[in-house]
């Protein structure tokens, strides 16, 4: 009989290979492997950043130094060896001030292969973009388009030359030094990154994009973002994330900052799909990223994720509501097959009054996976007419993967209104013969099946995000269905 | 910490005291435990399970660990704590020491009786040798505690197929006769295979001087077996109770345990199932109504170790003046338990602005074929239900009260002891201050 | 069309077809009758191919060809469809979408490109609006949240849309009111004509007020026992399977 069974599927999903799992042949200038006060000092200098910046990443490392990695997440990996890692990499040929039409050749194609085109289509699709491949900024486009409306979109280490002010200000605002081990690490040896200002009441006309890529062997990447929104304006930003597949694991430790002023409104989108390892779980990236933002009065921060790639993940974008009717939102798939373990979810807190905030997680385990959501819904005891709304389901694919709920919720206002609901549940025999009994085949059935699973949070994404997030996710877990 | 320096002095104290063992091995147990509490210690807030309870304020107090007189205490002074109107099986403690006098045992075709025989009489040593400290044994650093100095408390032990004809209470007073003083009552319950019994438990200290109880009940549900388990805690502003409560269950049993929280300074229940065959249910509920400073935590572990079981957990709360409330709910599906219905409801309704509550429903799911959910809800009582209510001549207090009985009924709806239901019902009332003239 | 010989199924160890005949050509109407455990719904997922039914022996011919051993999507690619006695519901996909899947991946076995997107809503207007389908109804969530009738309507609204040479309905008209009813009949009624058949499985011979007949077949045990006309319906209807069972008795 030719039926595919779900027996079928997971073999194939076992042979699916990572598709991005190419290495560019850059010339890269590579630091020797090691972390100490002289490393920082020569990743600062490499820079030529200002004397305020060098010293600001020394009192990380000194803290970072004080801290020990956390334990209490739902994963279990090898300790990464922070002395075996080489906390600098550049493309030797990068230079921050050429145009597009000065990249090296071996980077577009690159790009080509990635799915992300640099070029004239983007313009047509309105999206500015920034690279970052292993530690440094590439190419940053539409720069002198956003600067006419008094946009800043630039490689955060040009923004520490340009706009010291804007960086000095709010850098370590919302993700202090001391927040946690790996961005501690992060403020110490950051090395490139995106940063953007919009300026009060404007809308930035296009949306925003950054794209990450580790090409180099034995580096880690640890980005730094900062986005900021003043009064009254408005941006959506994309993030989209690749690596090469290699044996041994890399590590990106990534900060993001998002500030939404007054009345302003950010909206972050990410695609992250990171080498997950092979199907024996060798190699893959290790992702301990810290992203979180924090609303003034009326302002809005919405991240929206999807999930796919990474042999380990340790991420919560956050949103700190601190001004009154602001607004926070969460909407995240996380799909994790064969070794791979995910322990994401949110912090919602509320200290303003009529603080709203919502959360749509949707995990979907298939493999020998194991999928987590930890989140956080603070009300504070000013938070008066704080409402959170918070659904998480998993669906699970095979029985020897794992899908695990970890919600808190503290309330200390009587006025707080919190409805929390979760469900686990796997794809039914009879909803697959149903869809059989329509012609639908076994494998696309599934597709379809996940497809509506993940549809409310599909549906937050930009439009052409969208598109790229279902095909990733279908290639994560079908393969052929396309 | 003192206290913990004060029970380890005491430890050797009560080594010699206690009534010899017929062998080693229980005293091997206490020792073993003894040593891990050692270890241990008492739980702070940094660990995961305690996140949200302090055990600080009570445990600096300077606690009795061995209460000097053996008290006795008229029936007609303590009556009223007592379901009385319903024939039961007693068995009561004062001060941690049994009360032959308060109590009614039976030996008649099911053991009905007390830990201390169990623990020192030949003819028990099988039991005990089979069941004591399986389920409690490395627990947590409390249960540990309990098992080091364990002594009294009630043994039940239904055989097969018996049908217990009435309820079995297990009452512990405090007179108040010690300044501070630390109980920790043991219990042990055997459920036969096919039998059935209900159990009332309630701790209750008659003055106000305080009470520290830490009580460890260990309850072992064969093939076909049904327990009822109903504790009550409405205990005194001045008295703590931490209760641990372990479930083992066989295949086809059924296991439930109703956890009333209306009173007491601290309370922390800790109730755990673990399913080991197929067929199981579990039912856990809860109420809690609680005001001024008392806190109440319930954390409650359902292991699904076998396929077809289901569990339903239902807890729900209201918390007015400065009271905090506390939900940790986990549900573990392993992954030989396919087919697993697991529910899990928490609700809470936070009536003063002082009050505050903290709710961590969590699954762990390794099978996949299963269907669990959970909800949290935390809210106010519904206002324009309310405001109807007092359109139609319902004073706003009686009006909130029943709203509230209405949120908590769906926990109540399992009691199966009717004269327990009034009871609880009329506790409820009291606490929120109203009469109400019909039972719901 | 359809033609089935000496078929016996079981379910684990349970036997349900014990030999089951039954012809169906081009053009007709079969009615299956009888009573409850009678092995009705069964019949209906052995034909569709549902994989819990372990097929013991006899054979299913669709247009002279053996269809027992295909996918179940392979066996609706060659135009079988079955009107489900309990629609699954699956959240998140919508009617249209899933409608799209459904149609597309029939062209895909047959070797035709996917249909246009114009021509399909085309479509979709035309045969919602001969099942009286609300077009909000087509952006919800499969069957997710509907009523009985529904349900029911959605399943005869993929009916027309997918146009089978082979239409199974398997007790269609439980849970309709009498509105519903019609509304389905009537669906089923434009969509019959010479070159497909339809088989109705019921237990009520309301529904052949609507959908006439041109045999009824009543199955009792895992065999049909008795072969008629549309009176044989009525007949069942006034006196009750128990004569059947004491004919077969005698």
């Amino acid at each position: 009989m030719s039926k595919y069974t779900e027996d079928d599927l997971k073999k194939e999903l076992e042979t699916q290979e990572y598709e991005y799992g190419f290495y560019t042949d850059i010339e890269s200038e590579t630091f020797p492997i090691g972390l100490n006060e002289d490393v920082i000092r020569a990743i600062s200098k490499k820079k030529n950043e200002p004397e305020w910046m060098t010293e600001w990443r020394l009192d990380a490392f000194r803290i970072w130094e004080q801290m020990e990695e956390p334990e209490w997440a739902n994963v279990r990996y090898e300790k990464p060896d922070f002395q075996a890692i080489s906390y600098y990499s550049a493309p030797k040929k990068a230079d921050p001030n050429k145009t597009l039409d000065d990249v090296d050749p071996e980077l577009l194609e690159m790009y080509k292969k990635l799915g992300i085109s640099v070029d004239e289509q983007k313009k047509l699709q309105g999206v500015a973009v920034d690279i970052v491949v292993d530690s440094v900024s590439v190419a940053t486009t539409f720069k002198k388009t956003l600067a006419e409306k008094g946009i800043i979109f630039m490689p955060i280490s040009e923004a520490i030359q340009e706009h010291p002010e804007l960086v000095k200000k709010y850098m370590g605002t919302v993700v202090p030094k001391t927040d946690n081990f790996y961005a501690a690490l992060n403020s110490a040896v950051f090395t490139d990154g995106s940063f953007c200002y919009i300026p009060k009441g404007v809308k930035c006309p296009m949306e925003l994009s950054t794209y990450f890529r580790i090409n180099e062997g034995g580096t880690g990447q640890f980005e730094r973002t900062l986005l900021i929104a003043d009064e009254s304006s408005y941006v959506s930003y994309l993030e989209g994330c690749t690596a090469p597949a290699r044996d041994e694991n890399q590590l990106h430790a990534a900060v993001v900052e998002l500030i939404a002023l007054d009345d302003a409104e950010i909206k972050y989108s990410t695609v992250q799909n990171w080498f997950p390892g092979d199907k024996e779980g060798s190699g893959g990236v290790y992702n301990f990223v810290t992203k979180r933002g924090i609303c003034e009065t009326n302002a809005k921060i919405s991240w929206t994720q999807v999930e796919t790639g990474s042999a380990v993940t340790w991420k919560y974008p956050s949103c700190i509501l601190k001004g009154n009717n602001s607004v926070g939102e969460f909407y995240s798939i996380a799909v994790t097959n064969n070794y791979q373990q995910a322990d994401t979810g949110t912090k919602m807190i509320h200290i303003g009054k009529n603080t709203k905030s919502t959360i749509i997680s949707k995990g979907i385990s298939a493999g020998k996976s194991q999928n987590s959501y930890r989140g956080l819904v603070q009300i504070n005891s000013r938070a008066a007419n704080a409402r959170n709304f918070s659904q998480c389901d998993s669906l699970l694919m095979g029985d020897q993967c794992g899908a695990h709920t970890f919600p808190y919720i503290e309330a200390k206002n009587s006025t707080a209104q919190v409805e929390h609901e979760a469900t686990t549940s796997k794809i039914g025999e009879d909803q697959l013969f149903y869809c059989n009994q329509r012609g639908i085949d076994t494998e696309k059935a599934i597709a379809l099946i996940v497809n509506g699973f993940s549809k409310d949070v599909l549906n937050k994404l930009p439009m052409e995000f969208a598109v790229e997030a279902q095909k990733l996710l279908e290639i994560s877990l079908e393969g052929s269905v396309g | 910490m003192e206290l913990k320096e004060k029970l380890v002095s005491s430890f050797l104290a009560f080594e010699n005291k206690v009534e010899v063992d017929i062998d080693s091995t229980v005293h091997d147990i206490r020792s073993k435990a003894f040593s891990d509490f050692e270890s241990k210690g008492f739980p702070t807030k940094k660990d995961e399970e305690w996140k949200y309870t302090s055990l600080n304020a009570i445990l600096k107090h300077d606690y009795n660990v061995f209460p000097k007189s053996e008290e006795t205490l008229a029936y007609k002074d303590v009556k009223k704590y007592f379901v009385n109107e319903t024939d039961c099986y007693n068995l009561v403690f004062i001060d941690g020491k049994f009360s032959s006098f308060l109590s009614e045992t039976t030996h008649d075709g099911l053991d009905i009786c007390v830990m201390s025989s169990a623990l020192t009489k030949p003819k028990y040593k099988m039991v005990i040798d089979a069941y004591f400290n399986k389920l409690a044994g490395e627990k947590n650093s409390l249960s540990d505690l309990n098992t080091a100095f364990s002594h009294e408390g009630a043994y039940i032990n239904i055989p097969k197929n018996k049908v217990v004809p009435k309820p079995i209470q297990i009452i512990n007073f405090s007179t108040g006769n010690e300044q501070e003083i630390l109980i920790q009552p043991r219990n042990l319950v055997i459920v036969g295979e096919n039998a059935h019994v209900q159990i009332i438990e309630r701790h209750q200290s008659l003055t106000s001087n305080t009470t520290l109880t830490n009580s460890v009940t260990e309850v072992f549900v064969n093939k076909r077996g049904i327990v009822d388990v109903y504790k009550m805690q409405n205990d005194v502003e001045t008295a703590s109770l931490i209760d641990s409560t372990f479930v083992s269950q066989q295949r086809d049993s059924v296991g439930s345990v109703h956890t009333f929280s209306f009173g007491g300074k601290l309370t922390r229940n800790n109730l755990e199932f673990y399913q080991n065959g197929e067929h199981c249910v579990s039912h856990m509920n809860g109420i809690s109504i609680l005001n001024g400073k008392q806190h109440v935590d319930n954390h409650t572990l359902v292991e699904h170790k076998a396929p077809n079981c289901e569990s339903h957990e239902m807890y729900k709360g209201i918390y007015d003046g400065n009271s905090t409330g506390v939900f940790n709910g986990k549900v573990i599906v392993e992954q030989a338990a396919q087919k697993i219905n697991a529910y899990q409801q928490n609700n809470n309704v936070v009536v003063s602005d002082k009050a505050s509550v903290n709710s961590k429903p969590q699954l762990e799911i390794f099978a996949d074929d299963v269907k669990c959910s959970h909800g949290c809800t935390i809210g106010q009582l519904d206002e324009s239900a309310l405001f109807y209510m007092q359109q139609r001549g319902i004073p706003k207090k009686e009006a909130k009260a029943l709203l509230m009985y209405a949120f908590s009924n769906d926990a109540l709806k399992d009691v199966k002891i009717p004269e327990l239901k009034t009871k609880i019902n009329e506790i409820i009332a009291k606490k929120l201050d109203v009469k109400i003239g019909f039972d719901l | 069309m359809l033609k089935i010989e000496n078929l016996q199924a079981r379910i684990e160890d349970k036997e349900i077809l014990k030999g089951l005949n039954i012809e169906v050509k081009a053009g007709e109407v079969h009615a299956i009758m009888g009573p409850n455990g009678a092995g009705k719904s069964t019949m209906a997922s052995v034909i569709a191919g549902k994989e819990e039914y372990e097929v013991t022996g006899g054979s299913i011919e669709l247009n002279g060809e053996d269809i027992s051993e295909l996918a179940p999507e392979e066996r609706a690619h060659a135009g079988v469809f079955l009107s489900f006695q309990y629609p699954v519901e699956i959240p998140g996909v919508t009617v249209t979408n899933f409608i799209k899947s459904s149609i597309n991946e029939s062209r895909k076995a047959q070797g035709l490109e996917e249909l246009p997107a114009k021509d399909l809503l085309k479509k979709i207007r035309e045969k919602s609006e001969l099942l009286e389908i609300d077009r909000k109804f087509l952006s919800r969530s499969l069957n997710e949240g509907f009523s009985g009738g529904e349900k029911k309507r959605n399943e005869i609204f993929q009916m027309a849309m997918l146009e089978p040479k082979l239409a199974i309905l398997d007790e269609t008209d439980s849970g309709l009111d009498i509105d519903a009813l019609r509304i389905v009949a009537n669906g089923v009624n434009k969509l019959k004509s010479k070159d497909n058949a339809v088989i109705v499985i019921t237990h009520y011979q309301r529904l052949l007020d609507y959908i006439v007949p041109d045999f009824v077949h009543v199955l009792h045990d895992g065999k049909i026992v008795k072969s008629g006309t549309k009176e044989l319906a009525l007949e069942l209807e006034e006196k009750g399977y128990d004569w059947i069972k004491e004919e077969l008795n005698a």
